[in-house]
């Protein structure tokens, strides 16, 4: 089987409810790109990447020339097995992990597909077939975000992750913390997430106030050396997400002791590749994984599912329905949340197939 | 003062003869670089270029850098290019990492500072004089008898230091190649030799620990974690390039003790602003370093040249100039340029090189 034809879409993904987090950061409209990848044998493999602004080493415009310039490499290439087509996209055009992420997940659609089965179970075999769901509370008046805490508390949800810093306040999130504690009960994770806008002193202030109180931090500063002097002066556990991108950043972690929890999102290590690696690695050292993507619909939201579903449920966190968060749906039929938890598909492949009117005309294709 | 507009230009720099890193494994014929040109409300006009050494070299790549100006530029139209600082977190929060986009954005700004300060970016950069700064010619990799060549060829030109390329998958033929290529060197002469990370970590202790050699080695291995340990079981100083991207990765290698000097390049640090930081930090801690560009036309040459010539002789090395590589001059005769092996920056205000844009081609786009 070979590669026959890439095709790009874009389309527009409308956030629900609007998004703040630290330093201004917000997610109201973002451009989603998907990733068509058409074989020689009629099979299709569907990829998404939908970067979040100022979040990470990731953004819309940077795919197309990527693409463009992985392109023949991958027309005519063997897509099943896509970690020996990886090393050579790694060999071809240096970095750019998030770009890799559309192509590898589009691969293992393609290899699922062709083996005729769901993707779980080329990733290790199904662990959970539903998982716990987190919800994540936009950084607003701590009152309102004790609201939503206990809107989605009833909806079922015992995960919270409460959005930290974005009016510089570090009394406030003081109160966000405590407020969202109090509304859940005991029981519930409640996390309190800066998206590394702190500083040591502010989040160590902030920590302080709140050690008395069952929470985790997550990512307070930008490096992993601050985050860990925040959680030996605090005491309190601590997730790392922005910080943690790859193998040499996840072994640092671990050295550095302040790796309770870990994000693991597609595009964020390069595709299901990636974080198949990093899952495994995160499984031995026993740091807990949240795994999923930055946003997106249902394309990159399953495919995360699926990586999630052939994990131990000792070493799950969680994971995110970001196909919930916002519209349109690429898939009607893709998996929804139900009481706090999401089930995986099991149809062969990832299981999506996007609506090709919600798809329109393609952006690009080879 | 404002940006009033971002003009982008789009050249080919065909490389006089193919080039090889370390083994073969990397050809290179032709280099995809971007002009770019920053107009001004007050009238003056900086000029900037970005050109990354292929895409198999560094995480970068030339229709990268013109897609990252892209989402840049409507940011960057009304502020104040004076303001280097400002103007570099205003890019780092609307584009973060790709630092291959940035620099030819701030080298355009710096240009603009100088002439607005009407001194040359020596100048600005910290220097007293106009340093003439020692060229680094570059060895293509080879058998011992062709390197020994080039380099004769090299010193002809008067070069005094060289940055032989190694690192293949024979381990006899690299102890070969050192062996051979020291003891050619004539006494006043210098070598690095640069393995461009083609060794493991043993392959890079078996070999080093096998020769004689005490001069410099570059970039033994892939990661900076790999590096240190090569640094801690072998006598040669170590020098660090690829694996060095940001300020906290120096910070690291300061402080695993991973190198006793580094590459200084602005494209791939983000700039002359941050390869700034990068030279302060490196001349406090006792650091020698190269100091040139990924890759491009005299134009980033000089700019590189400018920072070169601001550093103290102690902690500076020779650079290499790119253009002299190149078959083609999109700014004939403008910059520094090497002169019996040695290359003075300009002392005219600002960058000093101002290309003539009817041999840049249209521009492929213009933002205001």
């Amino acid at each position: 089987m070979t590669i026959k034809a890439l095709t790009l879409y874009e389309i527009q993904l409308t956030s629900h409810q609007p998004y703040h987090m630290s330093d201004g950061k917000t997610a109201d409209s973002l451009p989603s790109l998907i990733l068509k990848i058409d074989t020689d044998d009629g099979l299709t493999g569907w990829g998404e990447l939908c970067p979040l602004p100022h979040y990470l080493e990731s953004y819309p415009g940077g795919v197309l020339p990527a693409l463009e310039d992985m392109a023949p490499v991958l027309i005519g290439a063997d897509p099943v097995g896509p970690e020996a087509l990886m090393s050579k996209l790694n060999m071809h055009l240096l970095g750019h992990v998030y770009v890799k992420s559309i192509i590898d997940i589009a691969l293992w659609d393609i290899t699922a597909k062709a083996a005729n089965l769901p993707l779980y179970r080329l990733l290790g075999g199904l662990q959970q077939e539903e998982m716990p769901l987190y919800h994540s509370i936009t950084c607003v008046a701590p009152e309102e975000m004790a609201a939503i805490a206990r809107e989605s508390y009833k909806s079922g949800i015992r995960q919270f992750q409460v959005k930290l810093g974005a009016d510089q306040n570090w009394e406030a999130d003081v109160a966000r913390m405590r407020l969202v504690r109090e509304a859940v009960g005991p029981g519930p994770l409640v996390y309190g997430d800066w998206n590394n806008g702190s500083t040591t002193l502010d989040a160590i202030r902030t920590a302080r106030m709140i050690s008395d109180m069952d929470v985790m931090l997550e990512q307070p500063c930008p490096t992993i050396e601050e985050c860990a002097s925040v959680k030996t002066s605090t005491g309190l556990p601590m997730k790392l997400d922005e910080a943690a991108y790859d193998m040499a950043s996840l072994m640092q972690g671990y050295q550095a002791g302040c790796m309770d929890a870990v994000a693991i999102k597609l595009s964020k290590f390069g595709g299901i590749s990636a974080c198949r690696q990093a899952r495994d690695f995160c499984a031995y050292i026993g740091s807990k994984m949240c795994i999923e993507d930055t946003w997106g619909s249902d394309v990159t939201t399953t495919a995360a599912l699926h990586l999630g579903a052939t994990t131990r449920a000792r070493n799950l966190l969680n994971v995110c329905d970001l196909s919930g968060y916002v519209s349109p749906r690429l898939d009607e039929a893709g998996p929804t949340r139900k009481d706090g938890k999401i089930k995986i598909p099991h149809k062969p492949g990832i299981g999506i197939t996007p609506n090709p009117d919600i798809l329109g005309q393609p952006i690009a294709s080879f | 003062m404002k940006i009033s507009a971002i003009t982008v230009f789009q050249i080919d720099l065909p490389l006089s003869e193919p080039y090889y890193l370390s083994g073969g494994r990397l050809k290179f014929e032709l280099l995809d670089s971007t002009f770019v040109r920053i107009d001004t409300d007050e009238g003056l006009t900086g000029w900037g270029e970005a050109c990354p050494w292929g895409h198999t070299y560094l995480p970068a790549h030339g229709p990268g850098v013109r897609a990252g100006i892209e989402t840049l530029a409507p940011v960057l139209i009304g502020t104040d290019p004076l303001a280097l600082d400002a103007l570099n977190r205003l890019m780092d929060v609307t584009l973060p990492g790709h630092p291959y986009v940035k620099s030819a954005i701030d080298m355009a700004c710096w240009d603009i500072l100088g002439q607005k300060a009407g001194l040359p970016l020596w100048r600005l950069l910290g220097g007293d004089t106009a340093t003439a700064v020692a060229v680094n010619s570059s060895i293509s990799t080879g058998t011992p008898d062709e390197m020994i060549s080039l380099i004769q060829k090299a010193s002809a030109k008067g070069y005094r230091t060289h940055s032989a390329k190694i690192g293949g998958t024979d381990i006899a033929q690299d102890i070969e190649r050192i062996e051979a290529i020291t003891a050619a060197l004539p006494a006043d002469e210098h070598v690095t030799f640069d393995v461009n990370r083609a060794w493991l970590p043993a392959t890079a202790i078996q070999v080093l620990n096998s020769v004689s050699a005490r001069d410099w080695v570059e970039q033994p291995c892939q990661t900076l974690g790999e590096c240190a340990h090569v640094a801690s079981r072998v006598a040669q100083p170590i020098m660090l390039d690829e694996c060095m991207h940001d300020f906290s990765d120096h910070l690291q290698a300061w402080k695993i003790a991973a190198c006793e000097g580094v590459k200084v390049k602005p494209n791939r640090l983000g700039g002359l602003t941050k390869a700034k930081q990068v030279r302060d930090f490196g001349v406090s801690i006792g650091w020698q370093m190269h100091i040139e560009d990924l890759g491009g036309s005299a134009l980033a040459d000089t700019a590189a040249i400018h920072l070169a010539a601001s550093t103290p002789d102690a902690n500076r090395l020779a650079s290499w100039l790119c253009h002299y590589h190149l078959s083609v001059d999109p700014v004939p005769g403008q910059g520094a340029r090497n002169i019996d092996g040695f290359a003075t920056p300009p002392s005219t205000p600002g960058l000093g090189v101002i290309p003539d844009e009817a041999l840049l081609g249209a521009p492929i786009a213009t933002y205001r």
